[in-house]
């Protein structure tokens, strides 16, 4: 690159709206902020000052966290949470790549239509699917009555309400947040690219390999970063499918309050909860930001 | 996966292949590349019909046509990137079709040039040897020698984005002549690049088809220059079908087509009617060409009263002018109107409207020479070795 | 393209098919014919009953529908006019500057948090004074605009980093002011983005459970909390009969809105 690309003049047009002095355009901004901070950072703060205060309101100190963290039901949702997202997270990129990859690149008639029926499902409840497993595999679901009508005797499936009927579910429902920025990076990748590929002698899979997954990496990490977030912050699916030994930090907040109304208790667990939440948004606006940023050198 | 054929030479052994059912005149070689009747359709839509077309080994064929004419889509057959609907495609006599682009070990050039964009030049060489699982040795000698052959060598650890649009397509080349094709295929190698780049890349294509005797290439083009100065035959595309094959020299001076007499240089179309009997193709023939005699090649016999088309070249032309209207009886010159003139830097060119026949020709004058007004009447002369009939109707 | 043998395709192909089968064929299939079924102790239902169906269209539950549409279009509504009015404001200033990198953290956060704590915030803040919102319709539909926010943001801020940025250039050129070419250039360039932002959020509230079971009132309750009480009594049918119904009107509303998107699509 020459100096003078470096030291390029600005552009010569400024837009309008841009002139506009910051304080302006803070103003203007007053608006959305100040309910974000009415009714979300505020409640937040809330909730950090309840965890100083005992259930009558009085303050205690740090008793509650030090409570909380030495409590084996909390060490264990934090586990859990983390567990269950991790594996939610890797089943929903495999099968979401796999997924990306045939609709992108072994096209079929019907692919438009698979991949619009892929985006329609996403507005569509999280619920539906722990409730179509418990009727399926549920303990008295159809599954077991088959099965029990056949083979009697045959120790029944039981699943649906712990670990891997949760894992499934979530897979299933978060799937398709991995396939849609895929399908739009696939999209991108000229066709050209793969033909000669395939020409020099590299077969279907090394070319997967060695010339499509580079270009998706970006993706697949935003993907995945999306994906770990929204499903250790998971409650719906997790509600529904009644495990009761599936107690995830969500999960951990909604029983001390609303069941047992331990306020105190689920403002700690919910201060926790908050802290590793955001600590993985921040890490994939981090990685998105780098990685999108080197890829757009790329393109350059 | 790589074919490991030796070179043998120009001298080709005999093959020896099953009879076949259609006439077709035996071969005393291989063809290195043999398209059988091939057909592609995408749905309902016919992008090649029924082409038949050989490529001997060592051999150039440029096909060129216009975009739509079915001459990428040949290229893509040839390369196994599109499955024919109808056909065999055979290489070395070998029948192909169906088989993977992998298997077939063709090197490929796209117009995009379609770099790998996250490897480095020497990983985007080295890519068709390591799918072959070529030792790491062999891997960067063969890659330093290919890239030292495209003069890149000093480029190696750029990245493809680092590159000119001219670097980028000699990295191409070099990827794929690293794998050693025995055809190679050159899908508009050029079209992306600015003009005089391209004058300059077209130079170098030259010199290395030379290093390269063994290889048969295809060469997809629109443009009839690179066809020109490529092709040891050029294959004219239209409208999906092969309108005609011939060298160069045949169908620049000879077409059998209308189209080709128009895509390939250009050449005006006159429509004329025959007043000799030519039995002989390849003699001169006298025809009218509205109230002017002219005298014309005739490739193909004919009687008088035969319709047919007179083509000419817009350099082929030469003008004078007149200063009036007087009436034009020699044979081979046609009286004219010079409807605009236009400065094309090595020379000018004209569009001349004929007086007494509704057709308006092309002429192009030699720099340095006297060029008439908008408005001037002219008289255009030909000489008729430069004149060639081809047949009437067909739609240029 | 990728795979030129037949006999790969079809394998790529059957577990294709598979997968969508079990992602998406299957729950809905089951929640369908659950919610026509009578009983369901062979591989397929029997005694074919309109009876859930029925009872999730009769009173009480047909109230729960109506409160998930009214929260949901009111917090949609919301939240859209904020989101919209916040990336505005953010594309009006250059991309680096404080003011968009403020709004980009802040209206993308609340989707960052789980829908749970969002709950229980609004729980704490106002159940005691300055304010008190526990056990009105209004915490319900905070509680919901606070979840869809960041979406509709997101949306619309894509389509003004997409916009042609001399379009109101052009237009101001003209002698437009500066409200003018909000109202009539900058505004309908993005109600496609805007219609969207909608939908989306629609669908999002309508099936919205952390938050809602955390603050729901008992005089408002929505149906995916009202499926969530029917599915912990066992009564899976009637849920899926209540689901089958909150699906069915959720797609009502997104085609309603789908079909305003197409007029507003530019051309």
């Amino acid at each position: 690159m020459s100096a003078e690309v470096l030291h390029k003049p600005a552009p010569e047009y400024e837009l309008p709206v841009r002139n506009s002095s910051p304080w302006r355009a803070w103003l203007w901004l007053a608006v959305p902020l100040l309910f974000v901070a009415a009714f979300f950072i505020y409640p937040l703060l809330q909730i950090g000052a309840q965890s100083f205060l005992d259930k009558s309101g009085a303050p205690v100190g740090l008793e509650n966290w030090r409570y909380e963290i030495a409590s084996p039901a909390v060490q264990t949702a934090v586990g859990t949470t983390v567990k269950i997202a991790g594996m939610s997270t890797l089943g929903a990129l495999i099968l979401g790549t796999f997924v990306a990859l045939a609709l992108s690149f072994v096209p079929f008639r019907g692919a438009g239509f698979i991949t619009r029926l892929i985006e329609t499902v996403v507005s569509f409840p999280s619920f539906l699917i722990p409730l179509a497993f418990s009727i399926l595999y549920g303990r008295t679901g159809v599954v077991n009555s088959v099965v029990e009508s056949l083979a009697p005797g045959v120790p029944p499936l039981n699943f649906v309400n712990d670990v891997p009927g949760v894992v499934l579910a979530e897979v299933a429902f978060y799937t398709p947040f991995v396939v849609r920025p895929l399908l739009a990076v696939f999209s991108l990748i000229p066709r050209e690219l793969i033909d000669v590929a395939a020409s020099l002698g590299s077969s279907p899979l090394a070319i997967v390999r060695t010339v499509i997954l580079p270009a998706a990496v970006p993706a697949l990490a935003a993907a995945a970063g999306l994906t770990f977030l929204l499903t250790m912050n998971e409650f719906g699916i997790i509600l529904f499918t009644g495990a009761k030994n599936v107690m995830t930090l969500p999960m951990l907040i909604y029983t001390r309050s609303i069941v047992t109304f331990d306020f105190p208790s689920a403002a700690v667990i919910a201060c926790l909860q908050v802290g590793l939440s955001l600590s993985v948004y921040c890490l994939y606006r981090w990685i998105t930001k780098k990685l999108s940023g080197a890829h757009h050198a790329a393109a350059r | 996966m790589l074919s490991t054929k030796k070179k043998s030479g120009r001298t080709q052994t005999m093959t020896i292949r099953p009879p076949q059912e259609s006439g077709v005149v035996p071969e005393d070689k291989a063809n290195a590349v043999e398209l059988r009747n091939v057909s592609v359709t995408y749905g309902t839509t016919v992008a090649l019909a029924g082409l038949e077309l050989t490529v001997a080994r060592g051999e150039t064929v440029a096909l060129l046509g216009p975009s739509g004419s079915g001459k990428s889509t040949a290229l893509k057959a040839i390369a196994g990137f599109e499955q024919p609907s109808g056909g065999r495609i055979l290489l070395d006599g070998v029948d192909v079709t169906g088989t993977s682009p992998a298997q077939r070990g063709i090197g490929v050039v796209v117009q995009s040039y379609a770099l790998f964009p996250h490897m480095r030049i020497d990983a985007n060489v080295a890519y068709g040897l390591k799918a072959r699982k070529m030792p790491k040795a062999q891997i960067a000698a063969r890659v330093k020698s290919m890239l030292a052959m495209v003069g890149m060598e000093d480029h190696a650890h750029k990245l493809p984005r680092q590159l000119s649009g001219g670097q980028q397509q000699r990295v191409a080349i070099a990827r794929a002549l690293a794998i050693k094709p025995q055809v190679l295929l050159l899908d508009e190698p050029l079209s992306a690049l600015d003009a005089s780049l391209r004058a300059e890349m077209l130079i170098e294509l030259q010199a290395l088809r030379s290093e390269l005797p063994e290889i048969a290439m295809v060469y997809v083009t629109h443009d009839q220059s690179e066809a020109l100065t490529l092709a040891d035959r050029i294959a004219v595309m239209r409208n999906s079908r092969l309108e005609e094959i011939g060298t160069a020299d045949q169908l620049y001076n000879r077409p059998a087509s209308a189209f080709t007499a128009k895509f390939l240089g250009g050449a005006s179309l006159l429509p004329a009617v025959s007043t000799t009997v030519v039995a002989e193709p390849g003699s001169l023939a006298s025809v009218m060409v509205g109230a002017h005699r002219m005298k014309a090649l005739a490739p193909f016999a004919l009687v008088p009263g035969d319709r047919a088309q007179v083509a000419v070249r817009p350099h082929a032309w030469q003008v004078s002018t007149r200063s009036q209207e007087t009436s034009v009886s020699a044979v081979n010159s046609l009286p004219g109107r010079v409807e605009s003139v236009q400065w094309r830097g090595a020379g000018h060119r004209l569009q001349v409207d004929l007086i007494g026949i509704a057709e308006r020709v092309t002429v192009d004058l030699p720099a340095l020479s006297a060029v008439p007004a908008p408005g001037d009447l002219v008289v255009l002369t030909v000489d008729p070795t430069h004149v060639v009939l081809v047949p009437a109707g067909a739609v240029a | 393209m990728l795979l030129h043998a037949k006999s790969a395709r079809f394998t790529i192909w059957a577990f294709l098919a598979a997968a969508l089968l079990l992602l998406v064929g299957a729950p809905l299939l089951v929640t369908f014919m659950a919610a026509f079924a009578g009983s369901w102790n062979g591989v397929l239902p029997s005694n074919p009953t309109l009876d859930h169906v029925g009872g999730a269209l009769a009173t009480d539950n047909l109230s729960s529908l109506m409160v998930s549409l009214q929260t949901a279009l009111f917090a949609s509504l919301l939240a859209v006019l904020l989101g919209t009015w916040a990336a505005l404001c953010a594309c009006s200033s250059p991309a680096n500057s404080a003011v968009s990198r403020v709004s980009d953290a802040v209206f993308h956060l609340p989707a960052a948090v789980p829908s749970v704590v969002v709950g229980l915030g609004l729980l704490t803040a106002f159940s005691k004074p300055p304010l008190l919102l526990n056990g009105t319709v209004a915490i319900v539909i905070l509680a919901q605009t606070l979840l869809v926010l960041a979406f509709a943001y997101s949306t619309v801020s894509a389509a003004t980093r997409d916009a042609d940025p001399l379009i109101p250039l052009a237009a101001a050129s003209l002698g437009a002011s500066r409200l003018r070419v909000l109202v009539t250039i900058r505004l309908p360039l993005l109600l496609p983005s805007i219609v969207a932002a909608a939908g989306l959020a629609v669908a999002l509230c309508m099936g919205e459970l952390g938050a809602t079971v955390m603050v729901y009132p008992a005089s408002w309750r929505t149906l995916p909390v009202t499926i969530f009480t029917l599915t912990d009594r066992g009564a899976l049918f009637d849920a899926a009969a209540n689901t089958l119904v909150l699906i069915a009107v959720t797609v009502t509303v997104l085609a309603v809105i789908a079909k305003f998107r197409g007029k507003t699509a530019v051309r």
